[in-house]
């Protein structure tokens, strides 16, 4: 048998498990819209540990950090950094929003926001925002999907069929199961990612170098910039304290607001679930530290691989390891890429109904909603898997507005809790401030002085916006506001 | 404005505002203008430069931290009624 049917044996047994459990998964919930999109309100720690920690970890931890470390050198600490504190807000306002949750039936994070400023419409800005934020990132969860499938098939399967093998399996999974098939298949997947990564990651340097720290002595004697931040940029040339700062910055802020992790704040059983996740998430966070000695190990021994993202399955076919190993290793970068899309096209499906659809008519029926929510998410993959086969459409714009666009709701969620006299107005026109200059930065880059994130300077105008307007708009009712405020 | 509940006894809000301001401090501490100071190769823990070993540290000191915070309020009962 030849190796590479092998490989392709084992990634279709992944992707048989995968399903298997993705489908029976779906049995443990409810059929309401609570238990399709927030699993009753039911996950326990382990489920909730990995779908946080797997949704996080996607194509770009498996594929995209190697590939940073390996061109960028330490300019991929930044992603270390940014999730050390990014979730830890949680821990503080993580029990507020699953009780509010709770108390008013909220599934998604516009319905609190929308809620607390009495506004249908920061819902549907929210809702589309997210929308916006999500085609990017799901788009380069199918072609890392695609990719994976290419390289290890030596060619015979094509990106377009590998990204639509994936992620056939992701939508009837999701279709069928909800959050729950989310759930389940990302305890799979992030388990298989761990040990992937722990196993690869301090493999590759003992096999290259003898061993951590002779990789390291090698790579400093001969290229020492690569070992001390803030590392390269994209072109190669020493990166600015300013891009590196920023990044960490915008990331850690945004981190804990992408609507998809928000959401599962509302899937948690209570408080010390939720808590627990929270706790232990670094346990997960670490395993960046072998991803990114992977990326470190093939700097002088595989010197000019482009593009740098394919140097993991490049290193990998060229090491001449058993069909078996190298069949794991695409499962588990499957596995990467999946447990991050299926986490989004369930979000972008139930947001599009809850924040978006009822708000324009709010009379729907709990069946016609889940129906509703299912198609959309049949149509939102559809979409993005176009995206990710039509080569001539680039996303590249959408994703640098993406980061900026989500960070910019941290304002909202601090009035939200602790500044009793924010307004509609206030918080609205704050938002539309932020997103307005994301836009104008990202369209004249001349702009980013010191190449400083333009979501950073988004969310000082924001704010900004936000202190200044309310005192001269219209209050809310006490009483309503004090449902939300810390007092 | 309010950051902790007037609820809250004051110790418990001092414990939540000293954890929160470490994370504070973690946070501002991976970034410009602290970290240049300490980002250079040696030296070398577990064979790592010590640019990654700083970053390491903070994540595992945020961890005991709010490992610590969670296991003191488990003790105290707080998930008790759940």
């Amino acid at each position: 048998m030849s190796s590479w049917f092998i490989v392709f044996l084992v990634t279709v047994g992944y992707l048989g498990a995968s399903l298997a459990v993705g489908l029976y998964s779906g049995r443990k919930a409810s059929s309401s819209t609570e238990g399709y999109v927030a699993g009753d309100r039911s996950l326990g720690f382990l489920v909730l540990y990995f779908v946080m920690g797997a949704s996080i970890f996607s194509a770009f931890a498996f594929l995209g950090a190697p590939g940073w470390a390996y061109s960028r050198g330490a300019a991929v600490f930044y992603i270390l950094s940014y999730g050390t504190v990014g979730l830890l807000p949680w821990y503080f306002f993580g029990p507020r929003i699953a009780r509010l949750g709770r108390r008013f039936g909220y599934v998604t994070q516009a319905q609190l926001f929308a809620h607390r400023f009495q506004s249908p419409l920061l819902s549907a800005v929210l809702a589309v925002i997210s929308l916006i934020a999500f085609l990017p990132y799901l788009t380069l969860q199918m072609q890392g999907a695609g990719y994976v499938f290419n390289v290890v098939t030596e060619g015979r399967i094509p990106e377009w069929l590998g990204a639509a093998i994936a992620y056939g399996v992701v939508l009837i999974y999701v279709f069928h199961s909800g959050v729950m098939g989310v759930g389940w298949t990302n305890t799979f997947q992030g388990i298989f990612m761990l040990i992937l990564a722990w196993v690869l990651g301090l493999y590759l340097p003992y096999k290259l170098y003898g061993g951590i720290g002779p990789m390291f002595d090698q790579i400093a004697q001969a290229r020492p910039e690569m070992l001390t931040p803030p590392g390269l940029d994209g072109a190669g040339d020493l990166w600015t304290w300013g891009g590196y700062s920023s990044a960490i910055a915008i990331s850690a802020i945004g981190f804990s607001l992408w609507p998809h992790y928000f959401m599962k704040i509302y899937t948690a059983r209570n408080n010390r679930t939720l808590k627990q996740t929270i706790v232990f998430y670094p346990t997960f966070q670490i395993f960046l530290v072998p991803i990114m000695f992977i990326g470190f190990s093939a700097i002088l021994s595989f010197p000019g691989v482009t593009p740098a993202d394919s140097i993991l399955p490049t290193v990998l076919m060229s090491m001449e390891l058993p069909a078996v190993v190298i069949g794991l290793f695409c499962a588990g970068a499957l596995a990467a890429s999946m447990s991050s899309g299926d986490a989004i096209v369930h979000a972008a499906g139930s947001i599009l109904v809850r924040d978006l659809y009822r708000v324009v008519k709010p009379d729907l029926s709990p069946q016609r909603e889940i129906l509703l929510i299912r198609v959309l998410v049949v149509v939102i993959g559809s979409v993005a898997y176009l995206f990710a086969v039509g080569t001539e459409l680039s996303l590249v714009f959408l994703l640098l507005l993406s980061y900026g666009f989500i960070a910019q709701i941290f304002p909202v969620l601090l009035a939200t809790f602790f500044f009793p006299g924010a307004t509609r107005a206030g918080v609205l026109s704050g938002l539309f401030a932020g997103f307005a200059v994301v836009i104008v930065f990202n369209l004249f880059p001349v702009l980013q002085w010191q190449n400083i994130h333009p979501g950073l300077w988004g969310l000082a105008v924001n704010a900004l916006t936000i202190l200044l307007v309310s005192p001269f708009t219209q209050p809310l009712d006490e009483d309503h506001v004090s449902q939300f405020v810390v007092e | 404005m309010r950051f902790f509940s007037s609820k809250l006894p004051p110790r418990q809000r001092l414990i939540y505002g000293g954890a929160a301001a470490f994370f504070i401090l973690a946070f501002f501490a991976m970034l410009w203008p602290i970290y240049p100071s300490f980002s250079r190769i040696e030296p070398r823990l577990l064979g790592m430069p010590f640019s990654l070993v700083y970053l390491v540290g903070w994540l595992l000191a945020c961890f005991f931290l709010i490992l610590a915070i969670y296991l003191w309020e488990s003790r105290r009962g707080e998930f008790d009624d759940e």
